[in-house]
Formats: structure tokens, C-alpha cells, sequence
């Protein structure tokens, strides 16, 4: 077998282990947190040429009211009829020190573009992981236990109905239900304009609508901003459950399978007491992997949470500012999630190689 | 586990037990072959929906009226109209048989074409190694590590220039959902590439004076193709998921060049608030019950793919698919993952 | 994103709280207007978008319709009619041919308690000449040649072409808004937060809290003495939205008392019947209409068949055969009405040209007569035609809308339509490189004057680009651009749509309305729906 030195980043936590001896942990981190650049470079490349494919920001803003001379003119004065070499290693220059421009459709820096709505995604994110662990995990274990039986079918069912659910269906039909017909919940956004009202002239203001809330010290605008939180969470949330609850289950039966467990069972120690004790725990180690690896398609569902929910974060601003073809936006929020998905996909990494020596090599 | 030989397995069988789902049909028990069963049906009938929408559909997809007149818009089902009629005033029902037939082709579009430039790509890199494999693998892995959506969403602008009649509409989701399917392929047949590389019977071929290309297509490449149908099926399902996203957000295809579900689910969204639910629940559920039907046929092959998944106790008599398959990053499942033990 | 979440967020929250501060000590200043949504406050949603709030750095609508609550103008439009007036200023007039004067009021201040004098007037038009942002309205300033400050309340434009009536006008388009020159900078787009914590406003409303596009509070402002009037309701806030159906069920259930711009036919038409809203309506200044590429379409001058008298019968065919009412009716339930001419309705000097020159006389569609006009020409039927239309740019009915007009012209048998859709800056540049023959474009004036509708697309040189040019029509409205008397201005306007209106090179199909939806308790909604086309939220009031 070829000897592999540079194994890619998620590959490498997915990748059965090879047997192969390497260097210490500290070398392979060393290797590992090279890997990130090149990761980035090319994303950020990727980007940035592809934006220029999809035209400029002068004409989607402007296309409707000035002529061809005119939009043209303004073009050249904005610099983007320049050599497209001579923009593109002007804007890596760019990148490489840090700066990251100012959004040309609405004249915000990025990097504020980026705080104000990045802590919104995270918060949402957050929101939908913590349904996916309630939602996921118990069920995984349950079907792990009945295997093959009822229950196991009946979840499992369950479980790809969550992923082949596109969340826009179920974001709608959650609207349709909860707030249309059974008017209990919010139909949309993060909070509702009188909590907003509250939460904007606080002194400590994070952004993160839950935090701001608890600071306002009223019950009423908690309340608000958790129950504007319970569709968004749910829809996005139930997306990722379904795979917790088949990974979950995977390996717990891949552990139940295992010797040690196996002598348990010959020792005479209870299914029950197998399942929530033996194989649970290591079974559970994979969803810490999979959380860095689910971040992409987290993303990729945020886009489109965010957009049925007005929920406005990263996701929602990203479609937006892609219509504007706003490219400086655009490649800000993109180098930003490609930071996010290589450093989670490192973290990744480590931790399979800290738990299992023979990730390395 | 790994190293299980497929050429070893040499009881003889007939052609048709060697068909990949027709293989696992028969391997399948109980409730994996019932979860088989149900998914090949449901695709059955989604693939024959398509084939035959001309025939079953009661209008075609961008009809607006017929002898008795237009048809009105928002007409709740009923009469002519089994499931009622859009926003737009098209007939609900022919747009959802319709779109079966638009998913479909994106499906083979796409799929073909990411198959032959993922499996090229795989086979080559795997095959040769060296700096050319190692940059394809950090590029592809780069692109991988993409949300999905997002380098559609991009892609279909730059490859349709934006135009969305029927074939530039298709082929731009096609080509998109592609790109995003290429490093999955890539990866898979790559690392099955770099595996078979090593084994004795490569060697000796090569040992013979075989040359590069019989070798990678002759020997390789027959080996390392035997996990895609389990590929396929993932992947079809989410490049139905995709194209939907396209559609959803306003990147699809228009209602006039062909049927799209996400697009319908789209104009649906201001009918939900006034309550008007035929317009969103029809072509959802026909996604749901798309994605379903494949999924549930991709996870039985999984399943069966994976020796500890079989069946209780079967483990021992693993054959066939080797396990390797159960990493498959594709689809839905691309977060699907073994315990590190 | 468990792992990156928690120190990213805590890095977040610190650099936010100096972000925020800015904009919580204005929240304060303002008189803790936390309150809520009760005690006389009215809060809007709208799914405008703004871009800044710097009137050199944008020229959208969404911007727009904030600058007029907050910036004043040196003439405005008053409550109910289309024509201008001064509005801080007292007096304005051409004192020589290029040389227009406006007097303002004496001891006009800003909310930060600058003064607002001649000289923040004039820095207004030099910056935005001087920065002429490419997101920017300074192309709107395309006859002023300089602006000078002649004595404190003194400002006189020298313009390049003389008598322009239309400057009037442009005074109260985007491009003219007045802004403080102690707060601004003269050479570059002021970010929204600065102008914010300056209180750099004069108009009816002040900004007190700014979270773009998401929730802004103004404040009435005492010091506002324009033509407006002082503002019905001191407190107002804007909630802004992205998808219309939101902004829908929040003002059905109550959650806002007002909303505007822009809920989707099918919201409206469902609200209409919901006791708990009134909607109401008002004039519309968005147009939709049809262009013919006069070298592209068939029998274009490009076109191996070239024969200007066919091109002609084929337009007149379209014309004769599309049905407005169906489109207003099925596609926009009302909330679009028919157009039948250049000008729409509710503006001085709009016609009806083509009600009596198309169809059957009365607005409805007529087949028979396309096919003999048709006949008559030579033409052999059926014509194919290459229809274009794009989706995301006017409105979310535009792929209906289309398929329609495809369904009408197919079904007379005269058109065999081949219906495409381009996504909007692909589509922009394709429309003016020729390639699309005949093609969907809508347009939302600048200022609310008839001339806003045909210079653009009427001059020989023009921004539709459909080579179309006609001496005659040409001269007509360089003509109505410097007549003095509005009597005879308006009858040259008349004219000159009469005589489009027989050669076609677009096709007018529908006129937007301006529909907004309110609780029923809230009141003067009907006020600023007018030609203004300006959503002024000081005409609101509750209770």
C-alpha cells in the first residue's frame, strides 16, 4: 500500500484507520493545522472567481434605471473592468492582511456584516442542535434496542423522513399549523417588534436575542424570543435528529456487536443495561465527529431555515447579497465559513486522534 | 476487514443475481427487506410517474386553460382539479406529475455526468498517485467541505448565465448539483482505486507487461465501481433535495420551460399565510416521498453493504460488498460514520 | 459549531458592545421610547430593503423611503396632488434661463441643532456630483452645472440647459435630499451609524434607534417647518421583512398596525375580506410594460426580412390581442390596474391613448382585428415570437404574468410565443446587446412628473435602447421639457403620447397601485397614498 502523508481533512476522520506508525500527536496536529490553508485558499479562490462569472453588483443594483454608457462608466470608475489577475491578488492581498472590505451594495464593513449576523446563525444553530441531542440520541438508543423489532422500524422510518423532508416543506408546514391555524406560535423572525423595542436600548447588548433577553430581566420578552426560536429550531433541528438517530443507532449496534460487550453479555449483564451503559458511551463518540462534519450541512440548511423564517442571519444575508451580486460581501461570509468549516474539521480530527491513536499517522 | 478479497467469492450465480439490487433483494430478511421493498416501490413508482407523465397527467404542465375556459387561480381540489390550481392557475396535480418527470432528468443528467468525471478523476488520481493526487484530494476535499446549497446556488448562475428555459434550466441544476457530487465520487473510487492498486492480481497483471490503461480499465476500475450503486441511490435522492433548494430560493427552473417542485413550493409561500395549503402540501409530499423512496432503498444497500448491519449474528459470513462501502460520505449520509475502535 | 460557537460569541459580545454603544446612548437621549408597541406608537412593516441611508450612496426605493421621513427637500409634493411646491423653502423660481433661485426659511435648524442654511444646500449637490457613487442617484443631476450659496437663505442652481421644467421636480427625487455638512463628508458615503449619532435629520421624523433592515424607530421632530406639516404621530417604528407573507400574518393578527409595500396579490385579496384590516388603496407610479427591439423583433431593420411596415402590424397585433384586465385580474387581483398609455394614471397630462386605437375601442382584446391588421400588412400567420421576461427583479407575479400573455397571444393563433426568463444582471445586459426581441421592463419614477415616463424611453437616445427614434416625438418632448405654461406643457405631454402611442415601441400593460393594510383604528393612510408616490408615516395616527 502507498504510503499517504497528507490525508485531507475530513477524509481523514471518516477514512478507516490505516495501520501505520507516525510521528506523536504533536507532529500530526502540527501537519494537520497546515492542511487548514490550503483548505481555505482554495475556497476563497473558488469564490472569488465565481462571483466574477456571475456579473457586478453595479448593474444588479442599477440595471433598471441607467443606460448600458452609463452603467458602464460606473463600472470602470468602481474598478471592476480592471484585469481580473490584477483584482483577483489584490483582494488575496486583501484577505491575507486581514481586511476584508466594506459590503459595496449596502456600505457596511464586513467584518461588522459578519458580528451582527454571524452570532444570529449561531444562536440558531445552537437552538437546532440542542432538538437534534433531545430528538436524536434517546431515539437511537431506543431503536438500537428494538432492533429489527417495531419500534427500530418505526424510527427509523421516522428518521429519514427528517432528512428527505426539504426544511422549506416542513418549515412551511410548521407555519401552516402552528401559526396560521393553531395561532400559538410566531409566524417569523426572532423576536416580536416589542420585544425588539426592549432588547435595543440595553447597555450590553450581544446580539444573541436569549442573552439580551434574560438581560432585560423581563419574563415576558424571554418568552417571546424562545417561542420566535421553536419552528426555526425544530425545522432545521429534526434535519439533523434524523441522522443522530441513525448514527446512533449504527454504532450502538456496531458496539453491541463488539467483544467486550459481547462478554458482558455472556456474564449475563441485561440488553437494557448494554445498551445504556456499555455501548452508549462509545457509540457516542462518532456524534462528536459528526457534529464538525454536519457543520456544512447545517449551513446549507440555514440558508434556507433563515430564509422561510426571517430569521436574519448569515444564511439569509449570504442569498441576499448573492442576488446583489455584491462579490466583497459574498467572499466575506464565504472565507468565514470556510475558517469555520476547516477549524471545525480540524477540531475534528484531533479529538478522533486523541481518542483513537491509530486515526494518526 | 478491509482486506476481504470480492474475487474470491466465486460460487457461481446467475447474471441476474449479480444485478446490484437485485443481489441485496435476495440477501435481504425481514424488516431490511421490507424497508428494500418499500423503497423500490415507491421509486417504481416515481420513475414510471416520469416516464408516463404525458399519458397520466390531466393537463400539461404549463396549461392555463382548456375548452371550458382558464382555470382560474387558487381553485381549491375538486371537479376537474383534483388537487386544486396554483397561484399562477395551473392544475396542481399535473405540475406534481410533471415535476417527477423534471426531477428525474436532473437526476440522470446529474448523476451520469458526476459518475464519469468523479470516477475519471478518482481512478486517475488513485491510480497514479503522486503531487497530482495529492492536490485533487486537498481541491476536492475543499469543495467537499462546501455547503452544498451554496456552490449550487452560485453555480447555476454562472453556468445558466442566467437563463432558465428547459434545457438551460435543467442542465444548470444538473451541472450544479454535479459539482457538488464530484468529490464525493472522486473520493470513494479513489480511495477503492488505491486499495485494489495493491492487490496481488494488479500486480501481476502488471508483472505480465499490462499496460496502465488495460490495468485502470480493465482491472481497477470494474472492482472499484462495485459501490456505486449504493452512491447512486444517496445521491439521486439528494439531488432531488438540491434542485428543490434551487427551485425554492428562486434559481430553478420557470414554471413555463418545465414542472419544478421546489419552484411550486416557492409561489406556495404567500398562499400558506392565507391558509391555502393544496398549493405547498402536493408537491412537498412528492419530494418527501421521492427523497423517501430512494433513501430507504440507498440506507437497505447501506445497510447490507455493512456486516455488523446485516443481520444479528451474520457477521461471520460477511461477504460480498466490503465494508469499506459504510464510509461512503455521499448523500445524506455523508455524515454516516464508524466507530473509531 | 458547538466547538467554535462559545469564544467566538464572547469575542462577539465585547466588540458588539462597543458597536451598540453608539446606538443605545441615541436610544436613551431619545427619552426611553421602550415602551413597546402601545400608547399611541404605530408600528409599520414593510419589505422594502434599504441600502444606506446616505443619500449619495443609494438611489432604491427602500432607501428612499426612509430619506423622505428624515431629510428634508427644497420642494416637495404636498399631501394629495402630484405638482410641486417649496417645502423648507419659501420661495423658488427661474430668475434667469440657467439660473434657478430658492429662498429657504429663515432660522431652520437640523435635530442636532445645526443650522440649516444655503450652504448645507449647496454642499449636498456638490457631494453628491463630487462623489457620484456608483450606487448613487448623481446622475438624476445630469443639468446641474454648479450650486452657490448666495446669502444664508439664498441658493441658486446654475443649470446647463435653460428653462428646464423638470429641474423642479428633481429637487424632490432621490438626489435631493439636504443634508448637514457638519455631519456628513463631503468626499465619501457617510455610514448609516454616524448620520444616526448625529442626528443629522431636518425632515418630519428623527432616527432614534437604527438596526438595519431590521427595526428603526423615529421620532417627530418639533423643528420641522416644511410644507408637511408636523407629524399626527410622535412615534413610529418600521419593521422590515423579507418574505411578504410574514409581514401578512403579522398585520392580520395585529402584531403591526400597518402595512406597506409590498404584500403579494393573493395577501391582499385574502385580507379584503378580513374585518380586522382595512386595505386601502392609492395611485400607483409603477409601470409594466412590453419592448419591442425595433432591430431584433420580427421584421426588424437586422432582420433578413426587414420591413418596417410589418414590424409595425406586428406590434399593433400584440397590442390588439393582449388582455390587460385577465392579467390585473388573475395574476394581481386588483393590485395592478390596465395601463393604456405612457403616462399613468393620476399624473398630469396622462391619456388613454391606446384604449381607442387597440382592442375592440373599450380596453378588451380584439382577435379579429389583430388578424386583419395583420393581413393587411402581408404578414403570414403564425408569428413566432420570442418573448423574454425576468423573475426576480419586478415582482414575484412576473413568471405569471408572462405565461399569461403567452397563453392570450397563443390562443388567438396569430403568435407562436417561445417564452424565456433570464435572471436580472444577465438579462440587463442581454436586452441592450439586442439579443432579446421582445421583452418584459417596468419602471418606478424618479419624481412625479410625466416627463419621468417618456424622456427615458422616448428621446432618440434612450435608456431602453430599442432603437426606436422619431424626429417629431423627439422635438415634442425636448419641447414640453422648457414650456413654462403648464397648459400648454400638458397638451404637448398629450401629444406626444397620442403619437407613440401609434408607433409602439413598447406596450403598456399595467399601472401598480400603492396598496397599504392597517389596523382598523389607524387613520391617514389615505392621505399619503397619493401621486407622490412618498409613504409619508407623519399622516398616520391611531385611535
Amino acid at each position: 500500500m502507498t504510503t499517504v502523508t497528507a490525508r485531507p481533512p475530513a477524509q481523514m476522520a471518516t477514512r478507516r484507520k490505516r495501520t501505520s506508525s507516525g510521528g506523536g500527536i504533536g507532529r500530526y496536529i502540527l501537519i494537520r493545522f497546515t492542511l487548514i490553508f490550503p483548505t481555505i485558499f482554495i475556497l476563497v479562490s473558488m469564490v472569488f472567481w465565481l462571483m466574477r462569472a456571475t456579473g457586478d453588483p453595479i448593474t444588479a443594483a442599477l440595471g433598471g434605471r441607467l443606460g448600458p454608457e452609463q452603467l458602464a462608466e460606473r463600472i470602470h470608475a468602481a474598478g471592476y473592468d480592471r484585469p481580473i489577475l490584477v483584482q483577483y491578488f489584490e483582494y488575496l492581498g486583501n484577505v491575507f492582511t486581514g481586511n476584508f472590505g466594506t459590503t459595496i451594495s449596502t456600505n457596511k464593513p464586513v467584518t461588522e456584516v459578519l458580528l451582527t449576523y454571524g452570532v444570529a446563525t449561531a444562536e440558531l444553530v445552537f437552538y437546532s442542535l440542542i432538538v437534534a441531542f433531545i430528538v436524536g440520541i434517546p431515539l437511537g438508543l431506543v431503536a438500537a434496542y428494538w432492533r429489527d423489532k417495531a419500534p427500530d422500524a418505526f424510527l427509523r422510518i421516522f428518521a429519514i423522513l427528517c432528512y428527505a423532508t426539504p426544511v422549506f416543506f416542513s418549515a412551511l408546514l410548521f407555519k401552516l399549523v402552528f401559526s396560521v391555524w393553531l395561532k400559538v406560535l410566531p409566524v417569523a423572525g426572532r423576536a416580536s417588534t416589542g420585544s425588539e423595542l426592549q432588547m435595543q436600548f440595553l447597555p450590553g447588548k450581544t446580539g444573541i436575542y436569549t442573552i439580551d433577553a434574560l438581560q432585560t430581566g423581563n419574563p415576558q420578552v424571554l418568552l417571546d424570543v424562545v417561542s420566535h426560536a421553536v419552528l426555526p429550531a425544530l425545522a432545521l433541528g429534526l434535519l439533523t435528529a434524523g441522522v443522530f438517530l441513525r448514527l446512533v443507532r449504527t454504532n450502538v449496534i456496531g458496539t453491541l456487536g463488539a467483544d467486550y460487550v459481547d462478554s458482558g453479555r455472556s456474564r449475563g449483564v441485561s440488553e437494557y443495561r448494554l445498551v445504556t451503559k456499555h455501548a452508549y458511551r462509545p457509540a457516542l463518540i462518532p456524534i462528536i465527529t459528526v457534529i464538525g462534519l454536519q457543520i456544512a450541512l447545517l449551513l446549507s440548511g440555514a440558508v434556507l431555515t433563515e430564509t422561510v423564517f426571517e430569521w436574519k442571519g448569515l444564511g439569509f444575508e449570504l442569498a441576499q447579497f448573492l442576488t446583489a451580486r455584491d462579490f466583497v460581501a459574498v467572499q466575506g461570509i464565504v472565507a468565514l465559513l470556510a475558517v469555520i468549516v476547516a477549524l471545525s474539521n480540524f477540531v475534528v480530527d484531533i479529538i478522533a486522534a486523541l481518542i483513537d491513536p491509530r486515526v494518526r499517522y | 476487514m478491509t482486506a476481504t478479497s470480492i474475487t474470491t467469492g466465486s460460487r457461481k450465480r446467475s447474471l441476474w443475481n449479480h444485478l446490484p439490487v437485485v443481489h441485496q433483494l435476495r440477501q435481504s430478511v425481514g424488516l431490511q427487506r421490507g424497508m428494500l421493498v418499500t423503497g423500490l416501490v415507491i421509486t417504481g413508482i416515481f420513475v414510471l410517474t416520469a416516464i408516463l407523465a404525458p399519458l397520466v397527467s390531466p393537463f400539461g404542465y404549463s396549461q392555463l386553460r382548456d375548452a371550458n375556459g382558464a382555470f382560474g387561480a387558487q381553485k381549491p381540489p375538486g371537479g376537474a382539479h383534483l388537487l386544486g390550481t396554483t397561484v399562477g392557475g395551473y392544475d396542481v396535480l399535473s405540475r406534481v406529475i410533471w415535476g417527477a418527470q423534471t426531477a428525474l432528468i436532473v437526476i440522470i443528467i446529474a448523476v451520469i455526468l458526476s459518475i464519469f468525471a468523479g470516477v475519471m478523476l478518482g481512478l486517475v488520481s488513485g491510480y497514479f498517485g503522486g503531487w497530482l493526487d495529492r492536490v485533487f484530494v486537498v481541491v476536492f476535499d475543499a469543495v467537499y467541505a462546501f455547503p452544498s446549497l451554496l456552490l449550487a446556488i452560485v453555480m447555476s448562475i454562472v453556468i445558466s448565465g442566467g437563463r432558465s428555459n428547459l434545457v438551460g434550466g435543467v442542465l444548470a441544476a444538473a451541472i450544479s448539483i454535479t459539482t457538488v457530487f464530484i468529490p464525493q465520487y472522486f473520493r470513494v473510487i479513489r480511495a477503492e482505486t488505491v486499495r485494489i492498486k495493491a492487490e496481488a492480481y494488479v500486480e501481476s497483471a502488471r508483472v505480465l507487461g499490462a499496460s496502465n490503461a488495460r490495468i485502470m480499465f480493465r482491472h481497477v476500475l470494474r472492482n472499484a465501481t462495485r459501490t456505486l450503486p449504493l452512491i447512486f441511490t444517496l445521491n439521486a435522492s439528494e439531488a432531488i433535495l438540491t434542485l428543490a433548494g434551487l427551485g425554492f430560493l428562486g434559481f430553478g427552473i420557470e414554471p413555463s420551460a418545465a414542472a419544478e417542485w421546489g419552484y411550486d413550493l416557492n409561489k406556495a409561500v404567500s398562499d400558506v399565510s392565507s391558509g391555502i395549503w393544496w398549493t405547498a402540501l402536493f408537491p412537498g409530499v412528492a419530494i418527501v416521498l421521492a427523497v423517501l423512496g430512494m433513501t430507504l432503498v440507498g440506507e437497505s444497500l447501506n445497510d447490507l453493504a455493512d456486516p455488523r448491519l446485516r443481520g444479528r449474528r451474520s457477521v461471520a459470513k460477511a461477504s460480498g460488498l466490503v465494508s469499506e462501502t459504510s464510509v461512503v460520505p455521499g448523500g445524506t449520509l455523508k455524515d454516516e460514520f464508524e466507530v473509531p475502535l | 459549531m458547538a466547538f467554535s460557537s462559545t469564544p467566538r460569541a464572547r469575542g462577539l459580545s465585547a466588540a458588539a458592545v462597543v458597536a451598540v454603544a453608539a446606538l443605545a446612548m441615541t436610544g436613551c437621549s431619545a427619552g426611553g421610547t421602550s415602551g413597546g408597541t402601545t400608547g399611541g406608537a404605530i408600528t409599520i412593516g414593510t419589505t422594502d430593503k434599504i441600502t444606506t441611508l446616505d443619500p449619495a450612496g443609494s438611489y432604491d426605493n427602500g432607501s428612499f423611503a426612509v430619506q423622505n421621513q428624515v431629510f428634508p427637500f427644497l420642494m416637495n409634493t404636498p399631501y394629495g396632488s402630484p405638482d410641486v411646491q417649496p417645502d423648507i423653502a419659501t420661495k423658488a423660481e427661474f430668475t434667469a434661463p440657467t439660473e434657478y433661485t430658492v429662498t429657504l426659511k429663515k432660522g431652520l435648524k437640523f435635530a442636532n441643532g445645526h443650522d440649516l442654511t444655503s450652504s448645507d444646500v449647496k454642499f449636498s449637490f456638490d457631494r453628491q456630483l463630487k462623489i457620484a457613487d456608483s450606487n448613487g442617484p448623481s446622475s438624476l443631476l445630469y443639468n446641474l452645472d454648479s450650486t452657490e450659496a448666495k446669502d444664508p437663505t439664498t441658493v441658486v442652481f446654475h443649470l446647463k440647459a435653460a428653462d428646464d421644467q423638470i429641474f423642479p421636480q428633481i429637487l424632490t427625487s432621490p438626489a435631493g435630499p439636504i443634508v448637514d455638512e457638519e455631519s456628513f463628508s463631503a468626499t465619501a458615503i457617510t455610514p448609516d451609524n454616524d448620520i444616526v449619532k448625529a442626528k443629522a435629520f431636518a425632515g418630519q421624523y428623527v432616527l432614534t434607534s437604527y438596526d438595519f433592515n431590521n427595526l428603526l424607530s423615529y421620532k417627530a421632530n418639533k423643528d420641522y417647518q416644511g410644507l408637511l406639516g408636523a407629524a399626527k404621530t410622535d412615534v413610529v417604528n418600521v419593521k422590515y421583512y423579507s418574505d411578504s407573507s410574514n409581514l401578512k400574518l403579522d398585520v392580520q393578527e395585529g402584531n403591526i398596525d400597518v402595512a406597506f409595500r409590498s404584500l403579494s396579490a393573493t395577501d391582499i385579496d385574502n385580507l379584503r375580506g378580513n374585518k380586522k384590516v382595512k386595505v386601502v388603496d392609492g395611485p400607483g407610479g409603477e409601470i409594466r410594460y412590453i419592448v419591442f427591439n425595433f432591430d431584433a423583433q420580427p421584421y426588424g431593420a437586422k432582420t433578413p426580412e426587414a420591413d418596417p411596415a410589418k414590424a409595425l402590424a406586428v406590434r399593433v397585433a400584440v397590442a390588439d390581442v393582449v388582455d390587460r384586465a385577465e392579467i390585473a385580474k388573475q395574476v394581481y387581483k386588483g393590485t395592478y390596474t390596465p395601463l393604456y398609455s405612457y403616462v399613468p394614471d393620476g399624473l398630469t397630462g396622462a391619456t388613454e391613448s391606446l384604449k381607442g386605437l387597440y382592442g375592440d375601442g373599450s380596453g378588451k382584446p380584439d382577435v379579429a382585428k389583430a388578424k386583419a391588421s395583420l393581413a393587411a400588412a402581408g404578414v403570414t400567420t403564425p408569428i413566432t415570437l420570442n418573448l423574454q421576461y425576468n423573475t426576480d427583479h419586478y415582482g414575484p407575479g412576473s413568471s405569471d404574468e408572462y405565461a399569461l400573455i403567452k397563453d392570450q397571444l397563443d390562443k388567438s393563433g396569430l403568435f407562436t410565443v417561445n417564452l424565456q426568463s433570464t435572471e436580472y444582471v444577465q438579462y440587463v445586459k442581454d436586452r441592450t446587446a439586442d439579443v432579446y426581441p421582445v421583452y418584459q421592463l417596468g419602471w418606478f419614477p424618479d419624481y412625479s412628473d410625466a416627463d419621468n415616463y417618456l424622456t427615458p424611453f422616448f428621446l432618440t437616445e434612450n435608456f431602453i435602447k430599442n432603437h426606436y427614434s422619431d424626429p417629431a416625438v423627439n422635438d415634442l418632448i425636448l419641447k414640453q421639457a422648457v414650456t413654462v405654461d403648464p397648459t400648454a406643457r400638458t397638451a404637448l405631454i398629450k401629444e406626444i403620447q397620442d403619437k407613440v402611442a401609434a408607433q409602439l415601441p413598447t406596450v403598456p400593460l399595467l399601472q401598480g397601485a400603492q396598496v397599504a393594510v392597517t389596523g382598523t383604528n389607524v387613520t391617514g393612510t389615505q392621505t399619503t397614498l397619493d401621486a407622490s408616490f412618498k409613504f409619508r408615516y407623519a399622516a398616520l395616527a391611531k385611535g
